[in-house]
């Protein structure tokens, strides 16, 4: 109900007219070019989106359709321009590799502990003499070749895994992933994630028709945004996942076979993941408070 | 005392049921309106059109012989009367063009062009070498067994399910 108040709210202050030349007009002006919501408008228009930051000038942005959820056939609703430092970056798998095992390993903690033999209950005393007993020499009974004997070089104690990797290299592998998914076709952009029904079975259905594949990624802008419908049918599945846009990352990507953006997400994605090309070095860590952070 | 704490409980309950039924009847009221109301919402939720999924589009994709002709309307449809004679390398620029013509073709012919590809459609002979190439929806096995093999080459499909079944 809140974004269709809010949709008409915009659609009042923007008139629907002339939305597609306001959009190429302001090409070079970073302004917010949001398109409007197809609510209101019929068949016909289609809603268009460009790059909002600016693209450097040998390269030209990557297309993908925009397409709607609202109803099975609804596939080619619009077209959206994507940033290419974005999405058709040079695809270095081995920094998505890098990535991936990284989100994989940095929070394990390994809670193997093994006994050595000083450890082992008893073994303090020499089991028999050095020499006159026939028996080969020993010093105690819980020494790593005895049986129930301690562990020589065994895991010890609870390890940790952790490491970083620098921020832009965890930056530029989720570039990579979104230019891979787009290269392959597995990426889809939606105008909004609403749904007509909560039925889980609905979105199946769409996934299947449109071959999607059988795990489909769904990234909307925040938790605020997600329309009832889509969160209760994504809750009723498995394989279709919600997350909100802060949420996106490489292994997710990857262990999805699509990936379904909404335009506000590919804003949000372009004007994160670009801003660390030309940052300065921190003086002080980005998690304490900066004045132009974005 | 026994039978004093049997006849307590049993005034107690009597008691309970005395004060119970008038108040029973009275929440009864609140209840009998509720229920209606409820098979009401639930009965117009259920009158929704169902959605009907529609049957799977094919994937195979073969060109007609009048492509051109089809293509060369279609751009005439969508950028007017004023098409120079080169028609093939008109540009699709502006985003509305491109649009249009895009999903023209793609509702005639059944056959849209991918986003991987989208970019690369800059001109309407891009497009048109695009749906040039026919798509066919078989797996390369099927490929192979169908073209032509030598005599000492066999294909066997579904062999290693055999091999598991002996197993």
């Amino acid at each position: 109900m809140l974004q269709l108040v809010r949709a008409g709210a915009r659609a009042w202050l923007r008139p629907t007219g002339c939305r597609g030349l306001n959009a190429l007009a302001e090409e070079a002006v970073p302004q917010a070019a949001k398109p409007e919501s197809v609510a209101s408008a019929g068949p016909q228009v289609p809603v268009l989106r460009r790059c909002e930051l600016p693209v450097p000038a040998p390269r030209r942005p990557v297309q993908a359709w925009v397409e709607s959820l609202r109803g099975y056939e609804q596939e080619r609703v619009g077209l959206a321009e994507l940033h290419p430092e974005v999405f058709s970056t040079a695809p270095r798998l081995d920094i998505l590799h890098q990535v991936a095992i990284w989100q994989k390993n940095f929070k394990r903690i390994s809670y193997a502990k093994t006994k050595t033999r000083a450890e082992v209950q008893g073994g303090g005393r020499k089991p028999w003499p050095q020499k006159g007993s026939g028996r080969s020499r020993h010093g105690s009974i819980r020494s790593p070749i005895w049986r129930g004997g301690g562990i020589a070089h065994g895991p010890r104690g609870p390890t940790s895994y952790y490491y970083m990797l620098p921020m832009k290299v965890r930056v530029q592998g989720l570039k990579v992933a979104l230019t891979v998914k787009l290269a392959q076709d597995d990426l889809h952009v939606v105008d909004s994630l609403e749904l007509p029904t909560s039925d889980p079975q609905y979105l199946t259905e769409l996934a299947r028709y449109r071959r999607w594949g059988d795990s489909v990624l769904l990234v909307d802008l925040a938790h605020e945004d997600m329309s009832q419908n889509v969160v209760a049918a994504t809750s009723g599945l498995k394989t279709f996942n919600l997350i909100p846009a802060v949420g996106l990352n490489a292994y997710s990507m990857l262990k999805h076979q699509t990936l379904v953006l909404t335009l506000q997400t590919v804003a949000f994605l372009e004007e994160k993941l670009l801003w660390h090309d030309s940052r300065y070095t921190p003086l002080y860590p980005f998690r304490l408070p900066y004045r132009d952070f974005p | 005392m026994a039978a004093l704490s049997v006849s307590g409980v049993t005034r107690r309950g009597l008691m309970w049921i005395v004060l119970g039924a008038p108040r029973r009847e009275f929440w009864s009221q609140f209840r009998k309106e509720k229920k209606p109301v409820v098979a009401e919402t639930v009965e117009e939720v259920k009158e929704e059109p169902v959605l009907v999924c529609p049957p799977l589009p094919r994937r195979t994709y073969i060109p007609p012989e009048d492509l051109q002709r089809r293509v060369e309307s279609c751009v005439k449809e969508i950028f007017g009367s004023s098409v120079p004679s080169n028609w093939q390398d008109v540009s699709l620029e502006d985003g509305h063009l491109k649009f249009g013509l895009l999903v023209r073709l793609a509702d005639d012919l059944g056959h849209a062009v991918p986003n991987s590809r989208l970019h690369q459609m800059c001109r309407v002979r891009d497009v048109l070498d695009f749906y040039n190439v026919p798509i066919h929806d078989r797996s390369k096995f099927d490929e192979l067994i169908a073209s032509n093999l030598p005599p000492n080459l066999k294909i066997t499909w579904g062999y290693w399910a055999v091999q598991k079944r002996k197993c």
